[in-house]
């Protein structure tokens, strides 16, 4: 494993892009969950807050044509991919102008448009459809790079390792990005993983891998510029371990019992936002002043965001059984039942 | 019109091999596909020694990547004919075919396109054992999302494949273990087959039988020997078990008024009790007796020969039933 150093040569405007798009996962993210506490937003919710660099840092270093896939805890993957704040921030009221309509949810956003093949509910299943991206852009010759995001629970399941043996034979553009936040729901990884250091799994299965400071959004960025560069030629896989940590708990209904306060309060001393803001002002790249007009703007958005998905349609009656088949004939008679 | 023979397993490969001459989008993968070896029941033969490596693709024993690769793959554009080799190893990519292949496109709104066809048999009658001989079809028809294709013959099984690789919804086709060898004479000319329309197997008087894939031709042979006792059966094959042709099946009962339902299914909770909902509900005023149901007893699927034929549906319990709700055991 080596770590990168981080490199000086990022141009001002991708800087800002870093900051801005963190930024503006962190208020989506916060303002979800409030409006989550008030009742406002049904079903389910996984906040991914503390993890921004590493959504940000990988997702930058794509094309809009590239692949990603996410897991349940993906708000902040399908921002930094390019979702729209206002098509998400939609869908988490269930409304017509959800980006899928309503018919997803938080844990199921994707944008076809941006090639964002979905957050997912079931732990590890999106990697197989990541893998299987990446193996459409080798068979058509085409240069581009998918990416998988996965939770450190989900790397003791089955199709991660699937995917990693597959993806070393093909040599397929695939990049597997293990979130290690620590906890698979509640159990932490000494609860669930032989070796604390699943980085070697990686090199077993013939690929490179690098653990990087999830944290450091230039780390995590430099280090998946490398790992898209040998995807792109044609080289393979890689695989990179981004360790970060979730200030809150599993999901909504978590109230925060399964971790120490030290650890959570820790964390929250590393955060990323706050260090890269110091970074950017200690080292003059940016102006403090810039900085805040970008934290009005971006928090102008997600509030504009929010009014608008108040006061848009919820996805109504007559959309229910729309989009389940693309052969709308054939479909109503498979849907056709004897409830009147 | 010009006609040539073909077994079952024939009709699949020249199918596949039709729609990749025809679309290079149309790829076949999965376990043990490439020649010499050719699918474990020779219905890829051929195909990699014509299209080469690149387009048939031999892949780890690892069905669930296997079916999410191939579902990634398909919401790129491309058209995977993704072989399962037995359907059993559908439990090792439920989550796959039924969770990932059947909702992605409802879950992201219609945004997502699944043109997949995920090609399996299933089946006993060869001693295959209780992890190799089952018909679990019912399972795929519980899943809304994706469409269920169960051919009989020949002709219908190249006609079917062909619309299902061109469909742009996700298609699951059951092909049937005792029947790749079967023969058949189809036209030369190239023909597709709609799915959601039945194809009456039997034309008939007395009673309705309704029975799938390899079920049919157990019904064609209770049929000859009904037949010789002057009671005329008609056999409708649905083909397509989603969509299903609830028309076809209707109207034949409510020219026989008697319906007996084959499939090789375990009974409970299966596709045939599907059916007798259907025909009760919106046919009950045609019905002259109870319907019957011949299936797999409900039992795991026994290997001793004996046995598992004692379990499966046979010609004499087709007989057997159809004497029954004709009132004359």
């Amino acid at each position: 494993m080596n770590n990168p150093k981080v490199s000086s040569k990022i141009p001002d405007s991708l800087l800002i892009h870093f900051y801005r798009t963190m930024v503006r996962i962190r208020n989506f993210e916060q303002a979800a969950r409030r409006l989550y506490m008030e009742g406002k937003l049904p079903g389910f919710m996984h906040m991914s807050v503390g993890q921004e660099a590493t959504s940000v840092g990988v997702c930058s270093a794509l094309r809009e044509d590239d692949y990603i896939t996410t897991t349940h805890r993906g708000h902040g993957d399908v921002l930094a991919k390019g979702v729209s704040v206002d098509s998400a921030m939609a869908e988490l009221f269930a409304k017509s102008t959800g980006i899928c309509k309503g018919k997803g949810g938080s844990m199921h956003i994707a944008d076809l448009s941006k090639n964002i093949f979905g957050a997912n509910g079931i732990v590890a299943a999106g990697i197989p459809i990541a893998l299987g991206a990446a193996f459409s852009a080798k068979y058509r010759k085409s240069d581009q790079v998918a990416v998988s995001f996965f939770g450190d629970g989900a790397s003791a399941a089955g199709p991660l390792h699937e995917s990693m043996n597959m993806a070393a034979l093909w040599k397929l553009p695939i990049i597997f990005v293990r979130v290690n936040n620590q906890y698979a729901e509640s159990t932490p990884q000494s609860d669930f993983q032989g070796i604390p250091d699943v980085v070697r799994w990686a090199e077993g299965y013939g690929m490179p891998a690098y653990r990087v400071d999830g944290n450091n959004v230039l780390e995590v960025h430099n280090t998946t510029e490398k790992a898209v560069e040998r995807a792109r030629n044609g080289n393979g896989p890689t695989f990179i371990e981004s360790m970060t940590y979730r200030w809150y708990g599993h999901n909504m209904g978590d109230p925060g019992i399964c971790r120490p306060k030290e650890e959570i309060e820790a964390w929250k001393a590393k955060d990323p936002i706050e260090q890269f803001k110091n970074y950017l002002l200690e080292n003059k790249l940016v102006s403090g002043s810039k900085l805040e007009k970008i934290n009005d703007e971006e928090e102008r958005l997600t509030e504009e965001a929010i009014q608008k998905a108040e006061k848009a349609a919820p996805s109504p009656l007559s959309s229910v059984f729309e989009g389940l088949y693309v052969d709308v004939a054939l479909g109503q008679k498979a849907i056709r039942g004897d409830r009147r | 019109m010009s006609e040539h023979e073909v077994m079952f397993r024939e009709a699949i490969r020249d199918a596949q091999r039709e729609e990749m001459l025809r679309d290079k989008n149309v790829f076949v993968i999965g376990e043990d596909v490439r020649d010499p070896w050719r699918g474990t029941y020779k219905a890829t033969d051929g195909l990699s020694s014509e299209f080469g490596n690149e387009r048939v693709i031999n892949t780890p024993i690892a069905e669930e990547s296997l079916i999410g690769l191939s579902l990634g793959a398909a919401m790129t554009g491309l058209r995977p004919v993704t072989e399962l080799m037995y359907i059993e190893f559908t439990t090792r990519a439920m989550d796959a075919v039924c969770l990932q292949v059947a909702k992605i496109r409802y879950m992201t709104g219609g945004q997502a396109t699944v043109p997949l066809v995920i090609r399996t048999q299933g089946g006993g009658y060869l001693a295959s054992g209780a992890h190799h001989g089952n018909s679990l079809e019912a399972w795929i028809c519980h899943t809304p999302g994706i469409f269920v294709a169960t051919p009989a013959t020949p002709y219908d099984a190249k006609g079917l494949l062909k619309t299902a690789i061109r469909m742009d919804d996700p298609v699951f086709f059951i092909e049937h273990k005792a029947m790749y060898t079967m023969k058949q004479v189809i036209p030369d000319e190239e023909y597709t087959i709609p799915f959601g329309v039945a194809d009456i197997k039997l034309k008939g008087s007395d009673v309705t039988i309704v029975a799938n894939s390899f079920m049919v031709h157990l019904s064609l042979e209770a049929a000859k020997e009904l037949q010789k006792e002057g009671i005329s059966a008609e056999i409708i094959d649905p083909r397509t078990l989603v969509p299903l042709d609830n028309e076809s099946i209707l109207e034949s009962v409510h020219k026989t008024n008697h319906l007996v339902v084959v499939n090789e299914g375990v009974e409970r909770c299966g596709w045939a009790a599907e059916v007798i909902a259907i025909v009760q509900k919106n046919g009950f005023s045609d019905l002259d007796a109870p319907i019957e149901r011949i299936c797999t007893r409900n039992t795991v699927l026994p290997f001793q020969p004996d046995l598992e034929k004692y379990v499966l549906p046979s010609k004499d319990d087709i007989i057997k039933a159809v004497k029954a709700t004709l009132g004359k055991e």
